[in-house]
């Protein structure tokens, strides 16, 4: 009897919702059976709770939270890239000025006042060569900054 | 008012149309926050996860190729999201061995629980005790419109799994009926 019931057990609640069906024995053990019987009683009471459970409704302004908070998260990602993009600006005006200051202090000319007889002087004296190379990878770097701050305010122009 | 067909809606989310998405959070409010209301008890916890849902919908419209339907992507993502929130019944076996090591109750004679109003809450919190797919499952199949198919799809499971789930989910619930919320 307590077998039979263990292989009833795994088929209750197929039986409960009608999708599998008692063979005559088994219907006949289920009719004479406590045990069956309960446990088939307690899968259908579930199913049919199940199927009356109410459906929550969302509140009304559900679709309004939604939309403020995708604005919010927006927001928070573009600040995130301004803070990026303008991290990587000041980093790249120190780069610049750290390398015109170098240059500078390589012609020993890193003075309050700027002497320009002493910088003809020191051109004709340091060798143009070396001096033009400098000056070009510092003006490159001008210009690509000024390139990544046109490419910014092209950006933000657009956006807005 | 006729809903714009799905692929339509999807599209006009991926070039940035607000108002798409508006209506999009529309049509599927009320499907997300059932699947996650019947979840999450608290009512507030339950709004913020659904909202949640929709954020992760509107990250991940521009990467959604629309093979599957949107109806399908967003019960994975309610799955998803219901797995971050409740993290020890995501990864909860949905094998049937779990039940048989379960301590056997013999059923009582008094029954007069079953069908009242205590029953009812008894009932929600043993789904709330349900692994996060079985959760997904009870609600989804018990919500209206809710196919199978559907179910399968996004639970990445053949049809038939899905209904063998679902009748072990029931069993789990009537075992945990009869143990720990007697």
């Amino acid at each position: 009897m307590k077998k039979r019931c263990d292989q009833l057990e795994p088929l209750i609640e197929a039986i409960a919702d009608g999708s599998a069906q008692l063979s005559v024995d088994d219907a006949a053990h289920v009719a004479s059976c406590a045990i069956c019987s309960r446990r088939i009683e307690r899968a259908r009471a579930i199913e049919g709770l199940l199927a009356m459970r109410d459906i929550a409704p969302p509140p009304a302004a559900f679709t309004h939270t939604v939309m403020a908070r995708v604005v919010q998260e927006r927001w928070k990602a573009e600040r995130a890239i301004d803070l990026g993009f303008n991290l990587a600006i000041a980093a790249g005006i120190l780069v610049i000025a750290s390398a015109g200051a170098g240059l500078l202090w390589s012609l020993g000319m890193l003075s309050i006042t700027i002497d320009v007889d002493a910088i003809v002087r020191a051109l004709d004296t340091s060798g143009t060569g070396r001096l033009l190379s400098q000056v070009q990878t510092v003006a490159m770097s001008a210009v690509l900054l000024t390139m990544a701050l046109g490419v910014w305010w092209w950006a933000e122009a657009a956006t807005d | 008012m006729r809903a714009t067909p799905e692929h339509e809606l999807v599209e006009r989310c991926r070039q940035g149309d607000e108002t798409a998405f508006r209506e999009l959070v529309d049509q599927y409010k009320g499907l997300v926050f059932a699947l996650i209301a019947r979840s999450i008890a608290n009512r507030a916890r339950a709004e913020e996860l659904a909202q949640d849902v929709f954020l992760k919908v509107h990250k991940g419209l521009p990467y959604f190729r629309g093979e599957a339907k949107l109806s399908t992507w967003l019960y994975r993502i309610v799955i998803n999201v219901l797995s971050q929130e409740r993290p020890e019944l995501a990864t909860a076996s949905l094998d049937d061995r779990d039940d048989e090591d379960r301590p056997r109750v013999q059923p009582v004679a008094d029954d007069r629980a079953f069908g009242d109003l205590v029953m009812k809450d008894r009932l929600e919190k043993a789904i709330e005790q349900l692994p996060v797919q079985y959760q997904v499952l009870i609600n989804g199949h018990y919500l209206k419109g809710m196919r199978y198919e559907d179910l399968a799809e996004a639970l990445n499971m053949p049809m038939g799994t899905v209904k063998t789930h679902l009748h072990r989910a029931k069993r789990r619930l009537r075992q945990l009926l009869e143990t720990e919320y007697r």
